[in-house]
């Protein structure tokens, strides 16, 4: 039986495709790969057909689209190691990486799961300087990740028994269902942090860096499930209704505050619709926050 | 390896689910019974414990039915899929037939049987869920709810999760009927009269999932527009799927007053009126047609017959 399961959910990108399984197969000796076709309508089935000679790379197709949620938990309906990670389409495993993160849940059996750095890639995967998460707190981080998502999600590896204690992934929260696991899984286990990069994590390009409708979406989303979900939780109920309103208000802080460097940024880009929309997008979606924020800066130039 | 999973979803339910398991257990010979504990907070852990034969799968929280189906079919390892309510029955040998039905038709996406229905005890009350016996395409009867398929009587290839997904958690109460449809859609199915469970029916007051019929239902019409976007229905013409909505809603209507005109006698009033309410907003023509409320009316004079000796007693 392999030692861990790389679960690649792929839709339309068979050009990138190649490079990703080719990176998983080195990143650890012994390795089980389950390719999630999404319902792809491009080439991607022809390219997959390179590697099914390989006992290890495994393809599945789903035959209707399922979103990026739902082809991942196909992917662990076919896989099988004690150990999962989820890998997408275009970013890269640096090698032998998945061998020293297993090595060190081994090593630890209450964890449920480790993550480390991802360098940050250009538009080729190409590494930068730059790397993400700057601090990587350890063990029960229930209330951190509550705050900010801080876990970049090619680098974590998962232990299938833990997941399955806290339930698949969310299908219904597109573009954060990995939070939503890491929330999950930090409620119920500590985590382990490996602070080197495993993985090259792909930014998107330039014209899709800019405040989109999508990102606007995400960060509803990230409302919604923040108020609806994550706050429900038994951990955050149990803790009672001032650790609550706490969390609650670190979350809209720090949303406010992303929003409102954006929105500078732009500024200072001279960007003046973009800043615009994005400033409004922050007074809209957490207008405490952003108030707050404004009023303190503006206190603090004022005292300069 | 097993040739078929079992998986039996159960919430707080200790004192139904040893009866589940032991029919689960004689249901086949080459059988892996999977119980997936959604969360339970009494003490089904420890009537797990002392049941032989299981897979016992903790869910720490609590994830619905559908949910606990997912994690049945990750924690599975063979290749047919098999689903049982904690409250109901598998006959002997039921898998055994269901199986060699796949040998008949191997490319099936699933396989359905027949169901005996049975009272508040799970014995069997004489009446059978009628099934007619049908094979190949039933995407569409099975949209517009005229195959009604119940979760305990169905075999699923497990391969087909992998080309439609797993069960929706959104959808209470009719994620199956959703996962039927989505296999129905791709594959031919197969559906047998020989009954391999035993379904213990819901009534008003049991606080069963099945209770809420009226919500159930029309969740379900809701839900079936979705159904009609899937690219098999898209590239019917528009009439096609118009028929197919107001068929569905009609036949809904009919069930809605026919249990209530069933339950009436017996008090069951809140029941009778959400169903009877529902029924009309569904479709209004058709619900208050003149049949539809003679029903009602001789079942709503039936009960003041019925509780006048009741009340000189």
């Amino acid at each position: 039986m392999p030692g861990i399961s790389v679960i690649i959910a792929t839709r339309n990108r068979c050009a990138l495709l190649p490079r990703a399984v080719e990176s998983a197969r080195r990143a650890a000796t012994d390795v089980e790969i389950v390719i999630v076709d999404d319902a792809s309508d491009d080439q991607t089935a022809e390219v997959c057909a390179r590697w099914s000679n390989l006992q290890c790379v495994r393809y599945v197709r789903a035959q209707r689209r399922l979103g990026l949620g739902g082809a991942r938990n196909v992917g662990l309906i076919s896989s099988t190691a004690p150990y999962v990670t989820f890998l997408d389409d275009d970013d890269i495993r640096l090698p032998d990486s998945l061998d020293r993160q297993v090595a060190l849940l081994d090593a630890d059996t209450r964890a449920g799961m480790i993550y480390a750095r991802a360098f940050y890639g250009d538009e080729d995967c190409r590494p930068t300087d730059d790397f993400y998460p700057e601090f990587c707190p350890e063990g029960d981080v229930f209330w951190q990740i509550l705050v900010q998502n801080f876990i970049p999600c090619p680098t974590v590896v998962l232990r299938r028994a833990c997941l399955a204690r806290v339930g698949l992934l969310e299908e219904d929260a597109p573009g954060i269902e990995d939070w939503d696991l890491w929330v999950r899984m930090c409620e119920l286990f500590p985590v382990l942090a490996l602070e080197e990069p495993v993985a090259i994590w792909r930014q998107p390009t330039d014209d899709s860096d800019q405040f989109t409708s999508r990102s606007e979406r995400l960060r509803r989303l990230a409302r919604r499930l923040h108020r609806d979900k994550w706050l429900k939780l038994p951990r955050v109920v149990q803790a009672g209704p001032a650790r609550r309103r706490q969390i609650a208000k670190a979350f809209a802080r720090r949303a406010a505050q992303e929003m409102v460097w954006q929105s500078a940024a732009s500024l200072k880009n001279k960007q003046l619709r973009e800043f615009t929309r994005v400033a409004f997008a922050s007074a809209r979606l957490h207008p405490i926050g952003t108030s707050k924020i404004i009023l303190s800066e503006t206190l603090a130039s004022l005292q300069e | 390896m097993a040739r078929v999973s079992l998986i039996i979803p159960t919430f707080s339910r200790p004192h139904l689910l040893p009866r589940a398991v032991e029919s689960a257990v004689r249901a086949g010979r080459d059988v892996e019974v999977i119980v997936v504990d959604d969360a339970s907070s009494d003490q089904t852990a420890s009537v797990c414990a002392s049941l032989r034969d299981i897979k016992y799968v903790r869910v720490d929280r609590n994830q619905g039915v559908a949910g606990a189906r997912n994690i049945g079919v990750l924690a599975s390892t063979s290749e047919f899929i098999a689903f049982l309510d904690d409250d109901d029955l598998r006959l002997p040998a039921s898998l055994e037939h269901q199986l060699s039905l796949f040998n008949e038709m191997p490319e099936a996406g699933f396989v359905a049987g027949g169901v005996l229905l049975a009272d508040q005890d799970c014995a069997p009350n004489g009446k059978a869920a009628v099934v007619r016996p049908q094979r190949g395409d039933l995407f569409w009867p099975i949209l517009e709810l005229s195959v009604h398929l119940i979760p305990g009587s169905v075999v699923v290839r497990k391969s087909c999760f992998r080309a439609v997904g797993l069960f929706n958690k959104r959808l209470a109460g009719i994620d199956d009927w959703d996962m039927w449809v989505r296999i129905a859609e791709l594959y031919p199915v197969l559906v047998d009269q020989q009954p391999v469970c035993v379904y213990r029916c819901a009534t008003p007051a049991s606080a069963q999932g099945s209770s809420a019929l009226a919500r159930h239902l029309h969740s379900a019409v809701k839900h079936q527009r979705r159904l009609l976007s899937l690219p098999r229905a898209k590239s019917e013409p528009y009439w096609r799927r118009r028929a197919v909505r107001r068929k569905t809603k009609r036949r809904i209507a009919d069930t809605l007053t026919w249990r209530a005109a069933e339950e009436l006698p017996h008090g069951a009033w809140q029941f009778a009126a959400s169903n009877f309410v529902t029924s009309v907003r569904l479709s209004p023509m058709w619900a208050l047609r003149p049949t539809h409320v003679r029903v009602l009316c001789q079942s709503f004079s039936n009960q003041k017959k019925l509780s006048r000796p009741d009340a000189r007693d």
